[in-house]
């Protein structure tokens, strides 16, 4: 409106200000409802943007998704296999190399004993139930992690084990747990293995961050690296961590939009109400003779004032929200991501855009006569 | 023979001015064919029951709507010809409304309330606001809200906010509807001085005593006027 001012005189963010402040309940509706667009929009974009990550990291949790052999079943791979895989599996990604050996008990009986890194391991296989992990590699005897199935077998924590008539003494530092072969198995630091048995890694685990296509340029490049290995993927693993990531994606952007257009309902039911309530007031500044823009600039301006107000609250318990949410579900923070603020202020224009189109109709057909006759 | 044709200068001309409303039902002539003429400085009563085309008539004369057939000519302008934003325009430069009910904005004080009328016509002035505001006995009551005013104080107000623009035409629609004997009184006075100052006045109402004030009443029924005469108590000084 481009009227001057002369003295101290009305002005629009007076007519704003003083309109908003008299109607404080429904002024106070309008706004919650714009917040809480603001909040579900930035809680499930933070989310939507942090959830390859999150989940991710959470299927790292897994352990490995790839595997290295050597083509012929049983036999060691190169010397240099470890090295060259950690190159060229790149910085994100860890490389375990297990070596297996079957080794005698005193009673005579067999028993499978596997030499690997345990720091690795601990790492990469972070879903094994471990009591508690050897820490001391250069102890005497040995410390060893041991199978729960196999502690049992043993019956003492203190046991000698056999290979090609060559004894060492072990001691169970921990057992391990996983409804699998390990609760059978003996976990000795690979250089104390190697020494004892000569045996050298036949197996590597490769656990790759990042998407499906991200594990599948790591695989590519490991196959590329290793010609006379078998590098495989662990199919089950990978694709389910695929689907996963993808349906979930999904989801959120159904959810997103579904919320989203029901808050638009509850600001565009609410916002009606608001024109229907002053419409007598909007029928009066008409017949003083304010145009057609200037009544809906009026209303216009209060939704955008709510809704950038409504934006700043919402923005604000969007990022608590999130955050919270990473921690009851992915146990770890979900912080800000500000690149997502210009689609939260974009997606709460829309809403209130949207949720002002119907009440401005109404505004265009007020018939100032015909109401403010009281008809 | 017709008061107005007494007169030197006509403000407002309806000819055959007709309005029709298309609904579900089918047409609806709200009014049929109606000729009138105001004199400028005239104080004319309309009057007629419900559903006779006051509020249509009154739509036509404040510059909210436009005729089917026919026309309307304001101050010399035909509306039918003006656009959208030239009507609004002229009802802010020509037309000041006095309504049964007030319509005071309720979270603007009575000054304000008067500003608002400044700030849709082109600019606010608060000297003159004031000014308005004295003039119909208000001017200790300007920072109050309507909701702090008696009804006879609302419709001073409203009086007052009729005025500021300095529109040529007043119209007004049962504007002693609401108020007490006391109050009528204040009202019908300050009306009667604003016609004596040359407003042209256009007053709605279903009042008998009310419209004889006036100088003369048309009556309407099923939107065709049905009777038109002087008033009796009207003081005449042509």
């Amino acid at each position: 409106m481009k009227h001057e001012r002369r003295g101290q005189g009305l002005s629009l963010p007076m007519l704003l200000r003083r309109s908003l402040l008299h109607r404080r309940s429904r002024t106070l509706a309008e706004l919650v409802s714009l917040t809480v667009s603001a909040a579900v929009a930035t809680a499930l974009l933070t989310l939507y943007a942090s959830l390859d990550l999150k989940l991710h990291h959470q299927f790292r949790a897994f352990g490995a998704n790839i595997v290295i052999t050597s083509q012929n079943a049983g036999q060691p791979l190169p010397p240099d296999a470890l090295a060259i895989a950690l190159q060229a599996a790149g910085p994100d990604s860890r490389v375990v190399p297990f070596a297996y050996a079957i080794a005698q008990m005193q009673d005579g009986s067999s028993i499978v004993v596997a030499g690997t890194d345990l720091t690795g391991a601990r790492a990469t296989d972070s879903w094994w139930q471990v009591s508690h992990w050897p820490e001391n590699n250069q102890a005497t005897p040995v410390q060893v992690l041991t199978g729960v199935r196999a502690a049992k077998a043993l019956g003492a924590e203190r046991f000698s084990l056999t290979y090609n008539g060559k004894s060492v003494p072990l001691q169970t530092a921990g057992t391990v747990r996983t409804g699998d072969a390990e609760d059978s198995r003996i976990y000795l630091p690979l250089d104390a293995f190697e020494s004892w048995t000569g045996v050298t890694p036949t197996t590597l685990e490769v656990q790759a961050a990042g998407s499906t296509r991200q594990i599948q340029a790591v695989l590519e490049r490991l196959r590329l690296a290793l010609p006379g290995s078998n590098v495989q993927a662990v199919h089950q693993l990978v694709e389910a961590e695929a689907n996963v990531v993808s349906r979930t994606r999904s989801l959120m952007l159904s959810s997103l939009v579904l919320i989203l257009l029901t808050v638009a309902i509850c600001v565009l039911a609410t916002l009606t109400a608001s024109v229907l309530e002053r419409r007598r007031d909007f029928a009066v500044m008409k017949a003083l003779g304010a145009t057609q823009r200037h009544v809906g600039l009026l209303f216009l301006l209060e939704a955008f004032v709510l809704a950038m107000v409504g934006l700043l609250c919402g923005y604000v318990l969007g990022c608590g929200i999130a955050y919270l949410i990473g921690e009851w579900n992915f146990h770890t923070a979900i912080f800000p991501v500000w690149r997502i603020a210009p689609q939260v202020a974009l997606l709460n224009l829309l809403v209130a855009v949207l949720a002002a189109a119907i009440p401005l109709r109404i505004l265009r057909h007020l018939e100032p006569a015909t109401l403010l006759r009281g008809e | 023979m017709s008061v107005a044709a007494t007169r030197p200068e006509t403000i407002i001309e309806l000819r055959d001015a007709t309005r029709e409303y298309r609904g579900h039902a089918g047409t609806v002539r709200a009014l049929d064919s109606i000729s009138l003429s105001v004199s400028r400085g005239e104080w004319l009563a309309i009057m007629g029951p419900s559903g006779s085309g006051k509020s249509t008539l009154v739509n036509l004369l404040g510059c909210l709507d436009r005729v089917d057939a026919g026309s309307v000519r304001i101050a010399g302008k035909d509306i039918n010809t003006l656009s959208r934003k030239e009507l609004d325009q002229f009802r802010a430069e020509t037309v000041g409304f006095i309504f049964q009910q007030f319509h005071l904005i309720p979270y603007l004080s009575a000054l304000e309330n008067i500003m608002l009328a400044q700030y849709f016509h082109s600019m606010t002035d608060r000297k003159e606001a004031m000014a308005a505001l004295e003039r119909v006995g208000l001017g200790d009551r300007a920072g109050h809200l309507p909701s702090e005013l008696s009804g006879g104080e609302q419709q001073r107000v409203c009086i007052a906010r009729a005025l500021i623009n300095q529109p040529p035409v007043l119209l007004a629609d049962e504007p002693t509807g609401n108020l007490d004997a006391a109050n009528q009184q204040i009202v019908t006075g300050l009306l009667r001085s604003l016609n004596q100052l040359g407003h042209t006045i256009l007053m709605v109402t279903h009042d008998p005593e009310m419209a004889q004030m006036a100088d003369r009443i048309v009556e309407l029924h099923h939107g065709r006027i049905v009777a038109e005469r002087e008033a009796s108590l009207a003081p005449h000084t042509s």
